[in-house]
């Protein structure tokens, strides 16, 4: 699979584990309900220590933290005080997390969804992503993510098979892909040559896949 | 209360100003326009050898810059970055001490440094632009370097991590995504 091409009109990468993803959910699905069409989504397991350093927090304190300055937590505090304000307007609790998590199993299970029930995407990503994020979810364990595939309404029958072998061939395949073809985060869209990371391009592929009707729209986080 | 940090090297700060005013304009909004020295880098050149992060830094700035210059063309603007970012220092430090209406100045340094690719940390091209601007600024030049890193401080210390970032009703904003929520708060 090549992570460029789909027969979608737009494809979309994103990761359980990534607060900006999860805010871009609900948007995005909503996007695609306006306009009528079925997007491909896709997981983009982000390696967060590799650019980001690494934490490890109990309690709410940190208590191991590797490669951030000062200036990197600034950024990120002010990252997920950003990204929960926006999911609070959804009605949604997002709590920083108390590690990085590896999001590998709950992101195959978004293939399995694609390729198993594609019309239960948005059950699966709303009985994962928010419990996720109120830290109820151990999403390292495959029995969760397959009660969240049956939460959903999607068989997991088959899951565990695909999660170590046809779901995980898949998955590695694109990880090496994302660089060298101009992808680094999530939420990233793919709309035809263009590579757009985050929800405030929204208005414009909406401008985009409706015809390009009047002046291009600027970047936006459009509130309800 | 508007308040908006800027920092005339940062293409989103630069490609913030026209639906900033736009919105500034629409509500009639007071602005106090406030300078913020941000950290700008060159696209990293592909290495024989690049670790994941080395690897990430690069793909990001490369796809950060092509999507400013995307979104300049669509406000008519021809977005060329300089061939290593420029220092603005001077002209920042002179932004924290202008009185009054500093949006001249502030025009002037954008045009200067993104049409030109002036140098803003220079003694000779700031004095110009303030001539050019008109605006009232009763500091010293020679000082405008301590009073940018007071203007830093405070703004760090009120949780700035960007720019342009908005403060509006005690929350902050960085980006000009966010303008629906602070023209909401506005409006409130």
């Amino acid at each position: 699979m090549h992570v460029l091409k789909s027969e979608a009109p737009l494809i979309i990468y994103v990761d359980v584990k990534s607060p900006y993803a999860f805010v871009a959910i609900r948007p995005t699905l909503a996007l695609e309900a306006e306009l009528g069409v079925q997007f491909e989504w896709r997981p983009l397991t982000l390696d967060i220590p590799s650019y980001l350093g690494s934490a490890e927090k109990k309690e709410g304190k940190v208590v191991a933290s590797k490669g951030r300055n000062q200036r990197t937590w600034n950024a990120i505090r002010y990252s997920y005080r950003d990204a929960r304000r926006y999911a609070e307007r959804q009605g949604l609790m997002l709590k920083g997390t108390e590690k990085i998590w590896d999001s590998t199993i709950a992101n195959i299970g978004i293939l399995w969804v694609m390729q198993t029930a594609r019309d239960r995407l948005g059950d699966y990503f709303e009985a994962v992503y928010p419990p996720f994020w109120r830290r109820e979810l151990d999403i390292e364990d495959i029995s969760v993510v397959e009660a969240c595939l049956t939460a959903a309404g999607v068989d997991a029958g088959g899951f565990a098979a695909f999660e170590s072998g046809a779901g995980r061939a898949l998955h590695d395949e694109l990880q090496p892909q994302f660089h060298p073809q101009g992808i680094y985060g999530v939420p990233t869209y793919v709309l035809g040559d263009d590579i757009l990371f985050g929800r405030e391009h929204i208005p414009y592929i909406r401008w985009r896949l409706t015809g390009q009707k009047g002046p291009a729209p600027d970047i936006a986080y459009e509130i309800a | 209360m508007l308040i908006v940090y800027l920092d005339f090297k940062s293409p989103g700060a630069y490609l913030a100003m026209t639906p900033t005013l736009a919105l500034i304009d629409r509500l009639g909004l007071e602005v106090d326009w406030k300078p913020f020295q941000t950290i700008e880098r060159d696209i990293p050149k592909l290495g024989k050898e690049e670790t994941v992060g080395e690897s990430h830094r690069r793909v990001r700035a490369a796809s950060q810059r092509a999507l400013a210059i995307k979104y300049a063309a669509h406000q008519g603007i021809e977005l060329r970055f300089p061939k290593q970012p420029g220092v603005t220092n001077l002209a920042l430090g002179v932004l924290a001490e202008i009185v009054g209406d500093p949006l001249p100045f502030i025009r002037g340094a954008f045009n200067a440094y993104w049409e030109v690719h002036a140098n803003l940390n220079d003694l000779a091209v700031v004095h110009a632009l303030l001539q050019e601007s008109g605006v009232d600024y009763r500091g010293s030049l020679s000082a405008a370097h301590e009073a940018l890193d007071v203007a830093q401080a405070q703004a760090e210390d009120a949780g700035i991590v960007g720019a342009p970032a908005y403060i509006i009703e005690e929350q902050i904003f960085v980006g000009r995504e966010h303008l629906p929520w602070i023209e909401e708060i506005a409006t409130s």
